[in-house]
């Protein structure tokens, strides 16, 4: 038993609790049953349910880049029509962006390992968070009713006023996404709720992780863009079905207006996708390179300043679209000021790998790789930002493999690094870590091949969202295509050996990493309530020169009043705390 | 402070990973100022449309803002005000263990946002009467302005919305009846009726912005 | 700090009063006639006086922790961002920066 000042107000008998290394119950084996499964409120499950949705979404949306690739290996039309060209880029850009990349993280890894990382029971409002991915599923299913009623021809962007004269069922789609909005909205709501109220005994805000503190940077961002996005897609519903007008030049409206609606959200909805994947970043580098993070509060605030300055910058997707030059000439300075917190987050990671005891293991190859390729999506992201070379630029290839490089090379790494990362914690099982490392380099080599033609085409003038090209451009586009094959492949490899994992894979320990972080703190996969003892934080995630045993300190019994019977013991906790 | 029908009850309501009751009633009041957040923002958009057009357009508001009748509109503001009252009333009623007061108050919120939206279905249907609907269908002569019909897209949306709003606020307080009837609510747990008296506050403060603005242009 | 504050009933009917007076005061600064741009500051000040006594007693922000207020804070300054910068466009689309 050690005795230890965990708050300055009251002190603690600690005594600790080492993880269970053969778990008998985890919240897999309880409450089984499909029933089970779609009424649970436990954020595991969700976050499993969201990971399963997010993934077949991802494997949509990526069938449909293949078959945009496959179509421009020749300049002319060979196999899919114009019409349905426009139509499958449409799907691949909203499927991606608003069914993948916005959950990917914070829905679904996110809700998983967010209050594991608190040490509470749950998130703060468990129904909600099943009620978000319910919403998530309607939203899903009025986007395919209209793809299968008319499909959409319009770019993920919906501008108008194409989006309100154009045919098929644009309708259907922009409710869908409304409707997903909330779903969006709801988990911000929850997780910024629990990052405040339901953080153990002493776990004070600089003693939570970095994945968090992005989180709450994204929730920040989810709560405060979404919103702008809802009434965009409303008052675009409302043009298609009652031509209001207010976007709609033949009628008064001013199409540039929608624009500014638009991107309102959808600039700050890039942090949405790419902060998590900073945190995950964070957590992965200070775990194998066995050493403290390198400027936590400079990591965490830049999280928080990408998210303030992603508000000011959302006319740079609009140089070129007739707003005003004294408009262009100040977003395109805010754009530039993004390239400060993200610095300052390359220069903290890298300064964590400094003298650092590096383990080159899968997450951290995938983290290697996000740097490489983040760094070049950045800095090309810069280079649009400047006015006069966006001029030249804009709607080109050029601005396609930018944001494929930070979007795929920045997110999807991370999100794979974390999903490696945090893949024995949810099943309790490893993966093949050979086949694991063949898979990043297959991706990574597959990647560069698919999208570093398109900086080049797209710097020549090759426009973007076109079906037929001139031929001078057919070698980029044949080598962009043979890339994105190799790309698929080194899905189909993570595909494999994932699913050999949960089959027969080896069993995890609680932490292989040997991480000091508090998830890894109880066993691997972690059993229905997550803790069985209440956890004790004295020691920030990445204290590596601290031993083991000061992390897995904690309370006796779970004292969070759980069930009918134990409500007398809330009252001697609450003279504790 | 508790009365003996509260204490039977207490403690069912914390949910199993709060510590106590107060951790879970804070959570629930954050949650819902978050989405409060959201609920500006959600105006927000069409705040943003208002100002932009009004910028361009002035002395279109001017002259769309005479058809629109300032007694109503300030009629409304007051029954919205009283709803508020009662509303905060109600929350006092709850934490003072009053459960006739608390359903009184509740049902007097109710029948003053029907007042509203009556007042309101009396104010849309003399619009559509003149031929003033949105955008395209617009069909009336009375205003000297090309883009009339873009201030009643405006118009139309702002308040339109906002009425859901109430709706969706008559709703939930028909809810917290049938739950206060079965006395659900009492000192230590009155957590719907604070936070769904926030949201219906918010309503509130969005009209009171909406009535200067849109009614009051002289 | 708690958000268990009781208002009396005397206090809430007092701030209801405040309220339709200052309602009656928005309509009636119509009955004179302020020039154009300071009719809209006087409409739109004694609006958001109206909202910060809804939000202070009614809500009882008051009485709440700081981030709840710091919540509604925020989503006014972000609304403020959405309407500046849209109006840095729409404001001066006709009369471009002048040439050096």
């Amino acid at each position: 038993m050690a005795t230890s000042e965990t708050s300055n107000i009251k002190r603690l008998q600690v005594r600790r609790f080492k993880p269970e290394e053969n778990p008998k119950s985890t919240y897999l084996t309880e409450e089984t049953g499909i029933w089970a499964w779609m009424t649970t409120v436990d954020h595991k499950k969700i976050g499993l349910m969201y990971l399963a949705s997010i993934l077949f979404f991802f494997f949509v949306g990526g069938t449909l880049a293949l078959l945009l690739r496959t179509e421009l290996l020749t300049p002319a039309q060979s196999f899919i029509t114009a019409d349905t060209y426009n139509q499958i880029f449409t799907l691949h850009g909203a499927i991606m962006v608003f069914f993948f990349l916005v959950p990917s993280v914070p829905a679904a890894l996110g809700n998983f390992v967010l209050p594991l990382q608190l040490g509470c029971k749950d998130v703060a409002f468990p129904r909600v968070n099943l009620l978000s991915y319910y919403i998530y599923v309607i939203g899903a299913v009025f986007t395919l009713i209209a793809i299968f009623t008319g499909g959409v021809d319009t770019g993920w962007t919906f501008y108008t006023p194409y989006s309100a004269t154009t045919g098929g069922n644009v309708m259907m789609m922009t409710l869908g996404v409304f409707i997903l909005g909330f779903s969006s909205i709801l988990t911000g709501v929850n997780f910024i709720v629990t990052i405040h109220r339901l953080r153990s005994p002493g776990q004070t805000w600089n003693k939570i992780s970095l994945f968090l503190w992005s989180l709450y940077a994204t929730s920040i961002i989810q709560i405060l863009a979404t919103p702008v996005l809802a009434i965009t897609l409303l008052l675009l519903t409302m043009e298609r079905a009652l031509h209001i007008g207010i976007f709609d030049p033949a009628l008064g409206g001013d199409p540039v207006l929608y624009q500014h609606f638009f991107w309102f959200y959808s600039h700050p909805a890039v942090y949405i996708m790419i902060v998590p994947g900073f945190g995950i970043v964070s957590e992965i580098i200070s775990t194998f390179s066995r050493k403290h993070i390198f400027g936590y509060w400079a990591i965490a605030l830049s999280s928080l300043a990408i998210a303030f300055i992603g508000f000011l910058v959302w006319g740079h997707h609009m140089f070129t679209a007739g707003q005003s030059s004294l408009a262009n000439m100040v977003f395109s300075f805010l754009t530039f000021l993004v390239g400060i917190p993200t610095g300052i987050k390359i220069f903290n990671w890298v300064a964590t790998m400094y003298k650092g005891s590096i383990d080159m293991k899968t997450p951290m190859l995938y983290i290697m790789a996000f740097l490489f390729l983040f760094m070049i999506g950045g800095f090309t992201g810069i280079m649009l930002g400047s006015l006069a070379v966006d001029i030249h630029l804009h709607d080109t290839y050029y601005v396609v493999a930018h944001f494929h490089y930070v979007m795929m090379g920045g997110m999807v790494m991370a999100f794979l690094g974390g999903l490696h990362y945090w893949w024995p914690k949810m099943f309790g099982k490893m993966y093949n870590e050979f086949w694991a490392r063949i898979a990043c380099v297959v991706i990574f080599i597959g990647f560069n091949l698919t999208f570093l033609p398109q900086f080049v085409m797209g710097s020549m003038g090759m426009p973007r969202r076109y079906f037929n090209y001139l031929e001078q451009f057919q070698g980029y586009h044949q080598a962009s295509t043979y890339g994105s094959y190799i790309l698929g492949i080194g899905f189909l490899i993570i595909a494999a050996y994932l699913l050999h994992s949960l089959l027969r894979g080896k069993k995890a320990p609680p932490n292989p990493w040997g991480s000091r972080a508090m998830e890894w703190q109880t066993s691997s996969p972690p059993s229905l309530h997550n803790y069985e003892h209440t956890p004790v934080v004295i020691n920030g995630p990445y204290d590596y020169h601290k031993p083991m045993s000061e992390f897995q300190l904690g309370i006796e019994g779970s004292h969070n009043g759980h069930g009918e019977h134990q409500h007398t013991e809330t009252k001697t906790v609450e003279a504790d705390k | 402070m508790a009365q003996t029908s509260a204490n039977v009850k207490k403690g069912d309501h914390v949910q199993h990973h709060f510590v106590d009751s107060d951790q879970q009633f804070e959570s629930a009041k954050m949650g819902m100022w978050i989405f409060l957040v959201t609920e500006i923002l959600f105006f927000g958009g069409l705040f943003l449309a208002y100002i932009v057009f009004r910028s361009w357009y002035p002395e279109l508001y001017l002259m769309a803002s005479d058809h629109l009748d300032t007694f109503w509109g300030a009629v409304n503001t007051v029954v919205l005000i009283g709803s508020s009252l009662t509303v905060a009333m109600a929350i006092r009623s709850a934490q003072l263990n009053q459960q006739k007061g608390l359903i009184i108050n509740l049902a007097i919120t109710i029948a003053l946002a029907c007042i509203f939206m009556v007042i309101k279905y009396f104010e849309y249907t003399h619009k559509f009467d003149l031929g003033i609907y949105p955008g395209a269908y617009y069909a009336y002569d009375g205003i000297a302005h090309d883009k009339a019909n873009i201030f009643f897209s405006i118009y139309y949306m702002m308040t339109g919305l906002h009425g859901i709003h109430v709706l969706i606020g008559i709703g939930l307080m028909i809810w917290l009846i049938v739950r206060a009837r079965k006395g659900h609510f009492h000192s230590e747990y009155y957590t719907p009726v604070e936070i769904t008296g926030l949201y219906w506050h918010l309503v509130d403060i969005i009209w009171i912005f909406l009535f200067p603005l849109l009614y009051l242009i002289d | 700090m708690s958000g268990h504050h009781i208002s009396s009933a005397k206090f809430l009917w007092g701030v209801g009063i405040v309220l339709l007076v200052l309602t009656f005061i928005t309509v009636a600064v119509t009955w004179i006639e302020i020039p154009s741009p300071w009719n809209v500051v006087v409409a739109i000040a004694i609006a958001v006086v109206k909202a910060a006594v809804v939000a202070m007693f009614f809500m009882n922000l008051w009485w709440d922790t700081k981030f709840n207020i710091l919540l509604l804070v925020m989503s006014i300054i972000f609304f403020m961002i959405l309407v500046g910068i849209t109006l840095l466009d729409t404001l001066y689309r006709t009369d471009p920066i002048p040439s050096f």
